[in-house]
């Protein structure tokens, strides 16, 4: 009977695994609206005009025009296609500067490893968003992803460091360390376990973070500019007169949570646990 | 516990030092000729850091002013906003936590909880303004104009308007990290073996859950004070910028799109030292809460 019950997946696992499920399903759904955006799109981006000006949703303008008579759906699309790839290259930089190299930076020898831990906590202690902004002004508007990436980079530096040191300390890694395994082959294993079962939540959990980073970079002006505006810049520049043409910064708005959520769901995010 | 008081002590010691040295660095881009090259950047930053020992942060390269007299100018707003804040987020994060921490009521508003966390700052923030605009018919300053100050002890109504709505987006930010950390201390007690052994040995549920359970969920809140203050801070900087309060958060993002390096260098410094100094006092008074042997003349 107990063999039976642990057998049996925990109702939490299962919930779990279907939320991880729809995240992927959502991620992937958003992927195919990107690679098809321009065919989607009635018209290419930035184009003004294309109706009546802050015409609320209809029959011809599904998700109405803005204030220059842009056609919020296809604006809509483009949107999250711009900010899509925006944030692909960001998160690579995220993964590879944070998981891969914290995870990397725990098996140094001591003294380096918690000098550079030290330093990275200094930098988690900022927030990411500032520390994005700042990269941008040391840099330009085109390293926005970069330095998204960056600044997302010391949370997944903190957490994938502690990983490897729990790892570290784990039966296994004494007896490999025992039997005269060497370090380095040891990190070699570690690194393709950690990386084999986390790889795909760590990377849609950067994919959330860099997202957020970089749609509120944009917000704030420091990053897209037009006529390539991603969703964060959209929403900035219906800030105006949103309160009177709500479609204006609804539709991107709804947009980007989407994008956000999805991605928080693949990665396993619990409710309210940071990307 | 005065062993482990010392020693995050001396680990804040270290982070301050840490973050003073880079905040220099950033600092000493300012200084004349630091783009020249390794050798003129590093005496600016040893220039930099020889003003800093007399206590003198330079001056904005924006308004002329000392960047003490900018951020005595800026600094309260967003210390005022980020302490309200923290209020909220203590009034809203702690019944949340104690509530879905776990159960068949996390279940149920699970859903909803995800859906509000996948919602930048800004987004729940242009959210409430157009609520309060619309619902409650409230002026919302998230248009163009000019910025303002902001009355964080309102005495009108209309100052009360004013100062809610900021308060509240930068509150839901730190109550979601507030009940973050409760229900993961929640979990963390479910899986503690002395709630049973505590059953066993006579005590009823209730004396296990007020005495034991509540005490070490308070502690995991406190041992993350430091992710809540910066959870704060974060939304500062976007709340700030909607609803145009010239806070420092809002002259670090003008700093920065104007190469006033000073400026930035020490808002970057002040919000990394509240964050750290959060977290030692978050975790010195979780051991004092969690850690029952603790000396008295500690507690």
């Amino acid at each position: 009977m107990a063999m039976t019950a642990t057998a049996q997946p925990q109702p939490n696992a299962v919930l779990d695994t279907i939320l991880r499920a729809v995240g992927w399903i959502g991620l992937a759904s958003i992927a195919v609206a990107v690679s098809l955006s321009d065919f989607l799109a009635s018209v290419p981006a930035d184009t003004a005009n294309a109706g009546p000006l802050l015409a609320p949703p209809s029959e011809m303008f599904r998700l109405g025009t803005d204030i220059l008579g842009r056609d919020m759906l296809s604006e809509t699309l483009h949107g999250l296609s711009a900010t899509v790839r925006a944030a692909l290259p960001a998160m690579l930089v995220a993964l590879i500067a944070g998981a891969l190299f914290g995870f990397v930076a725990a098996r140094l020898p001591r003294v380096l490893a918690f000098s550079l831990r030290g330093v990275i906590g200094i930098l988690s202690a900022v927030p990411s968003l500032l520390l994005a902004i700042l990269m941008i002004g040391l840099t330009s508007r085109g390293w926005s992803g970069l330095a998204a990436g960056l600044a997302a980079a010391p949370l997944a530096f903190v957490r994938a460091f502690e990983r490897a040191e729990a790892q570290e300390r784990t039966s296994h890694s004494e007896y490999a360390r025992a039997a005269g395994i060497s370090a380095m082959t040891l990190l070699r294993r570690d690194l393709v376990y950690e990386f084999t079962q986390t790889i795909l939540s760590g990377a849609a959990r950067s994919l959330a973070a860099v997202t957020i980073i970089l749609s509120t970079v944009s917000f704030l002006g420091f990053a897209a500019e037009p006529p390539h505006r991603d969703l964060g810049l959209m929403i900035a520049a219906a800030k105006g007169y949103f309160l009177d043409a709500w479609w204006t910064a609804a539709f991107p708005a709804l947009a980007l949570t989407l994008l956000i959520l999805f991605a928080r769901l693949a990665a396993g995010l619990g409710e309210g646990e940071r990307a | 516990m005065l062993h482990f008081a010392l020693r995050e002590a001396a680990r804040l010691a270290l982070g301050l030092l840490g973050a003073l040295l880079l905040a220099a660095a950033l600092a000493a881009l300012g200084a004349p000729h630091a783009g020249r090259g390794f050798m003129p950047f590093m005496i600016g930053w040893g220039s930099v850091l020889g003003s800093l020992a007399q206590a003198d942060l330079g001056r904005s390269a924006m308004s002329g002013g000392s960047v003490w007299h900018e951020l005595g100018a800026h600094l309260p707003l967003t210390l005022g906003l980020v302490g309200e804040g923290f209020l909220i987020a203590l009034i809203v994060g702690i019944p949340i936590g104690f509530l879905f921490g776990a159960g068949p009521a996390r279940r149920a508003a699970s859903p909803l909880v995800q859906v509000i966390s996948a919602a930048p700052i800004f987004v729940a923030a242009l959210a409430l303004a157009y609520l309060a605009f619309h619902l409650l018919h409230w002026p919302v300053p998230v248009g163009a104009g000019e910025k303002s100050g902001l009355q964080l002890v309102p005495h009108t109504m209309a100052e009360l308007q004013a100062a809610l709505l900021p308060v509240l987006a930068i509150g839901l930010a730190g109550a979601a990290a507030a009940q973050l950390a409760l229900r993961r201390g929640a979990a963390d007690t479910l899986r503690q073996p002395w709630r049973v052994q505590l059953r066993r040995m006579g005590l009823t549920s209730w004396d296990v859950e007020r005495a034991y359970v509540v005490p070490a969920v308070l502690a995991a809140l406190l041992a993350s004070l430091g992710e809540v203050v910066l959870a704060l801070l974060s939304a500062a900087a976007v709340t700030e910028w909607v609803f145009r309060y010239a806070g420092a958060a809002d002259l670090f993002v003008k700093s920065v799109a104007l190469r006033d390096w000073s400026i930035a260098a020490a808002i970057l410094f002040v919000f990394a030292s509240l964050t750290m100094t959060a977290h030692f006092v978050g975790v010195c008074l979780a051991r004092l809460l969690a850690d029952p042997g603790a000396p008295a003349s500690w507690r």
